[in-house]
């Protein structure tokens, strides 16, 4: 099997997994539903006061913290079923692993946010931002990869230690604050002024670099995260 | 040589030099013609303090890389060692500037892009150590340890880089390229300080690895006991 069909073959796995159960993605999409929901009662402290320059930090905390629990979720499956056990028996390189669960990861988090930005726009966004979907697409695909990636690395250390799921926010969340800084800049302007492609270009190449940096270093450490 | 680099030789020659640059930082530089006036004395030892953090992070990173190359338990423990005294240092970074900051901007606190970082690589750092708490076996504790220092230390500059889309900063930039910005006298003793840090970075990671080792060797005898 060359590497591309293996990856293929993981991916499918994992989809066809939750596919079935789909009680992860079922649990997440409700989370971030609720969270909406908390966020509008947390921030009404005054009758018409403007959260326009908040939604874009309210989408993002949303994310990151539906991403813990699906990444938390995603991995302790497979540690009490032994299907890591399994897979690392087969003779399949462990990049080609790494690859797979972070694709993984990353289509369960779009398949979230294709049901959680509709419905966030009806809630929060009384602005239309129809002609800024390019950047805003382009955002959310690289601050996506980023959290993906490391999250798929961090969260195969922290299911191998003690606390497992306790441990994986403290690790992750200080290394995605760039993540977090440079995306809910560009979404908050995209929300509230409307910003073009230009205006986000050092933004979105932040994210660019960013995402290139860590997947080579996601990429040389994975063997030794995922352990014998 | 051996007994010059020893570790009680590298604590008085940190202790004379941070001494010496303390009182030529008093003395002989002037007052800062700038707005910060007497309070730029604290950038004499937070600058220093800031840059021996950042050195020890380094160390610990270049240390991962070499445990993760060779498997040596030796490596684990020099980043162990650096990390702890980084995140000291880290620490002192913060509260020093904290109160330049009460003294320049009549502030204690503000969110401005180094104070911001510094306070990201103190939680970072803090999660090396609660990562190898949880771990029990000692070459995978050493393993994880080592892929996350490395990660951690590519995520410092990447995390001051992306401070810099937040709205504008108050830290005073001291040191421009091409024009070091400080008269000579001031250089000195500022470039005193540094060394005198610096030698108290190595005399500490020296002194930490000498008993890091000995708690080892006491683990290894008391297994070999049967205790």
């Amino acid at each position: 099997m060359t590497g591309w069909a293996q990856f293929k073959a993981i991916l499918r796995k994992d989809l066809i997994r939750e596919l079935r159960t789909r009680d992860m993605l079922v649990s997440m999409i409700l989370f971030v539903l609720l969270a909406m929901v908390i966020f509008h009662y947390a921030f009404s402290v005054k009758a018409g006061a403007d959260l326009t320059y908040f939604t874009g930090g309210m989408l993002w905390v949303t994310f990151i913290f539906a991403m813990l629990l699906g990444l938390n979720r995603s991995f302790a499956q497979e540690k009490d079923e032994h299907c890591l056990d399994g897979l690392l028996l087969c003779p399949v390189d462990r990049v080609t692993i790494f690859l797979a669960k972070t694709a993984g990861n990353l289509i369960f988090l779009l398949i979230i946010q294709a049901v959680a930005v509709p419905v966030f726009t009806l809630f929060f966004i009384e602005r239309s931002y129809f002609g800024d979907l390019l950047p805003f697409f382009i955002v959310l695909l690289l601050a996506d990869v980023g959290i993906c990636a490391l999250g798929t690395l961090l969260a195969t250390i922290s299911m191998n230690t003690r606390s497992r799921d306790l441990l994986l926010p403290i690790l992750l969340l200080p290394l995605i604050v760039p993540v977090l800084i440079a995306a809910t800049g560009a979404t908050t302007l995209i929300f509230a002024e409307g910003a073009g492609l230009g205006e986000l270009l050092t933004r979105i190449l932040f994210l660019l670099g960013f995402d290139a940096v860590f997947l080579v270093a996601a990429w040389g450490t994975y063997d030794f995260a995922i352990g014998e | 040589m051996k007994k010059l680099l020893s570790a009680p030789a590298l604590f008085a020659g940190a202790g004379i030099c941070l001494i010496a640059g303390l009182l030529l930082a008093f003395w002989w530089a002037p007052a800062d013609a700038s707005s910060m006036g007497f309070s730029q004395k604290i950038f004499y030892y937070h600058a220093p303090i800031a840059e021996v953090a950042l050195l020890a992070f380094g160390v610990a990173f270049a240390a991962a890389i070499a445990y993760l190359r060779t498997q040596n338990l030796k490596w684990d423990r020099l980043g162990l060692v650096s990390i702890r005294i980084g995140l000291l240092f880290s620490i002192l970074v913060m509260l020093t500037g904290m109160i330049w900051g009460k003294a320049a901007w009549d502030a204690w606190w503000a969110w401005e892009p180094r104070l911001t970082t510094f306070l990201l690589v103190c939680f970072l750092y803090a999660a090396y150590w609660v990562l190898r708490s949880v771990v029990d076996e000692d070459q995978r504790r050493a393993t994880y340890a080592a892929v996350f220092a490395i990660i951690a230390f590519i995520d410092v500059p990447i995390t001051f880089f992306a401070t810099r889309f937040l709205p504008e900063g108050l830290h005073p930039v001291v040191i421009q390229a091409g024009d070091s910005g400080m008269e000579s006298s001031m250089l000195v003793s500022f470039l005193i300080s540094m060394l005198g840090m610096t030698l108290l970075l190595v005399a500490l990671i020296r002194r930490d690895l000498e008993i890091e080792e000995l708690k080892d060797r006491v683990t290894d005898l008391k297994t070999s006991l049967g205790g």
